[in-house]
């Protein structure tokens, strides 16, 4: 499903973000990315969605080498692959059903997908009810969940997120990340780089910790720190 | 079929960038604006300046003095040739006899030509030609035709005026250009300042899987309708000025060889509003398309 080919990237200014990732991820699989800040885990979800180009290497996204890529097949690619960012990146001014209907209006959907799949996404992030709101109206929860399902709503075979948890208290993270295992088990592969040890440590599942650019661990069941409990 | 639903979604989009960054919206309608009474005011001296250019060259014709002896054959295909050509307008063939009757006539009661023993005029083609830039050329290809004598277009005058028409007709190129360009500039400038405060959607539209055209078309026909609302206002501006100062210039400066009302309003009004509106969509298209390039 996706695969890191002796991938490097070392941005224009210089800065060595990855060195030499190898790295399978299978389809259906749930991955953590670990790391304190600046390691390289949002490098690596950037070569995912070609939002960044490797310098060396090859990613590979359902069977399709990235680096040959042409410009006009990028929006493609995104279209199966969703995105959400701690910040949630939500337009203040839309309607949570408008922030949701966004993403599918622009890819050029009929307005009958969007009104049969907009309330369908919302159902299943359980944010049916707040559609009508603004984002400014939400919890930073809500928020999170409306930013989830905009990234689900064009049903992408793999979501990216990017320190999903950031910005909420440990309750509401618990839902956020029970949310995102329940996307995955319907079938969306998923990769999550946190901070978040609590979660990492109480979900068990495979862990990939980066450290300077490479990748120091890759465990089956992981934790977020090796040798604990 | 046409499905309502994108259609209205599009045009909100488009009005949303409209009444979301209003006072730059308004600062591109002011500039076309200002583009469109400039470029008027002068489409309009230009136009004018033509219609006098032309009735004063257009007076202007190639007189072919014919040899004495100039045969019937020689004479017949000048004046069949000449007919052919499709630079010329009007050919007329002017017999020596109706020359000097002519003359007779202009000269009459300055100058008594019987004292002359015979008719010293010759046999005369005059053309009128289409376009005034010919009268030069077509003077100088039948200069050695058979049968001709001696062919004269007022050379100096002629040349003097086709002169300062092509002079002035380089300068109107360059003034429009460079009012063109400089508007285009500006408008590019204020549709980028309105591309960057919508730079959060442009992030989400790239990341959710817009194509490049997808996020463009919103902006293009925010140009379009920036530059034909400012070319709107420009017009206005021009007919009022029109209305309050060409009757004053008929009644004031009535020395002034044209008829003011000769030149094409409605023409020029429908050049400045496609002017406005191009303007406008190459600037937001140029605008955003380096923004996509770069972000």
């Amino acid at each position: 499903m996706i695969v890191f080919q002796d991938v490097s990237l070392v941005y224009p200014n210089g800065v060595h973000a990855l060195t030499e990732i190898s790295l399978t991820v299978a389809r259906g699989e749930f991955l953590f990315l670990v790391g304190s800040s600046g390691q390289g885990k949002s490098s690596l979800l950037k070569c995912v969605n070609r939002e960044v180009r490797p310098t060396e290497g090859e990613v590979i996204v359902d069977g399709h080498g990235l680096g040959d890529l042409r410009p006009r097949a990028i929006p493609f690619l995104r279209r199966k692959v969703g995105v959400v960012f701690q910040d949630f990146k939500l337009l203040h001014q839309k309607t949570v059903w408008e922030n949701v209907a966004y993403a599918l209006q622009v890819t050029g959907a009929s307005s009958r997908d969007v009104l049969r799949r907009v309330p369908r996404t919302l159902e299943l992030v359980g944010i049916a009810h707040k559609s009508k709101m603004f984002p400014h109206e939400l919890s930073g929860g809500e928020q999170q969940r409306t930013a989830i399902a905009r990234s689900l709503v064009n049903n992408p075979l793999i979501l990216l997120c990017d320190e999903p948890t950031g910005n909420l208290d440990p309750d509401t993270s618990s839902e956020i990340m029970a949310l995102l295992a329940r996307i995955n088990a319907k079938g969306t592969t998923m990769i999550v780089a946190t901070h978040n040890q609590a979660i990492v440590d109480r979900m068990r599942r495979r862990v990939v910790r980066l450290v300077n650019g490479r990748i120091a661990r890759d465990e089956e069941r992981g934790r977020y720190h090796v040798g604990l409990g | 079929m046409l499905d309502w639903g994108r259609v209205r979604f599009f045009w909100a989009e488009v009005a949303q960038n409209f009444t979301r960054n209003i006072t730059m919206a308004l600062t591109a309608i002011g500039t076309i604006a200002i583009a469109i009474v400039l470029l008027g005011v002068f489409l309009f001296l230009r136009t004018s300046f033509n219609i006098v250019m032309q009735n004063f060259v257009g007076q202007v014709a190639v007189a072919v003095y014919l040899r004495e002896d100039a045969t019937g054959p020689q004479v017949n295909a000048l004046v069949q040739n000449a007919k052919a050509d499709p630079r010329v307008d009007s050919v007329r063939f002017v017999t020596k006899k109706q020359a000097f009757a002519n003359l007779r006539r202009t000269l009459r009661g300055q100058f008594n030509l019987n004292v002359l023993n015979n008719n010293p005029l010759p046999n005369t083609i005059v053309i009128h030609t289409r376009e005034p830039a010919d009268v030069p050329v077509i003077a100088s290809e039948l200069q050695h035709k058979p049968g001709v004598a001696v062919v004269n277009f007022g050379s100096d005058v002629t040349t003097r005026l086709l002169r300062a028409e092509a002079l002035f007709s380089a300068i109107g190129a360059g003034i429009i250009a460079l009012l063109l360009l400089s508007t285009s500039l500006i408008m590019y400038n204020t549709i980028r300042l309105t591309v960057f405060a919508r730079q959060r959607e442009i992030r989400i539209m790239q990341l959710v899987g817009a194509t490049g055209w997808a996020v463009r078309w919103p902006f293009i026909f925010e140009g379009i309708l920036s530059g034909l609302a400012g070319a709107l206002i420009g017009l206005g501006a021009l007919q009022f000025g029109y209305r309050s100062f060409a009757p004053k210039i008929i009644v004031n400066l009535p020395f002034i060889p044209f008829n003011i009302t000769q030149v094409p309003l409605h023409h020029l009004a429908l050049e400045l509003l496609l002017v406005g509106a191009l303007v406008g969509m190459l600037s937001s298209l140029f605008s955003v398309s380096r923004y996509l390039q770069t972000a």
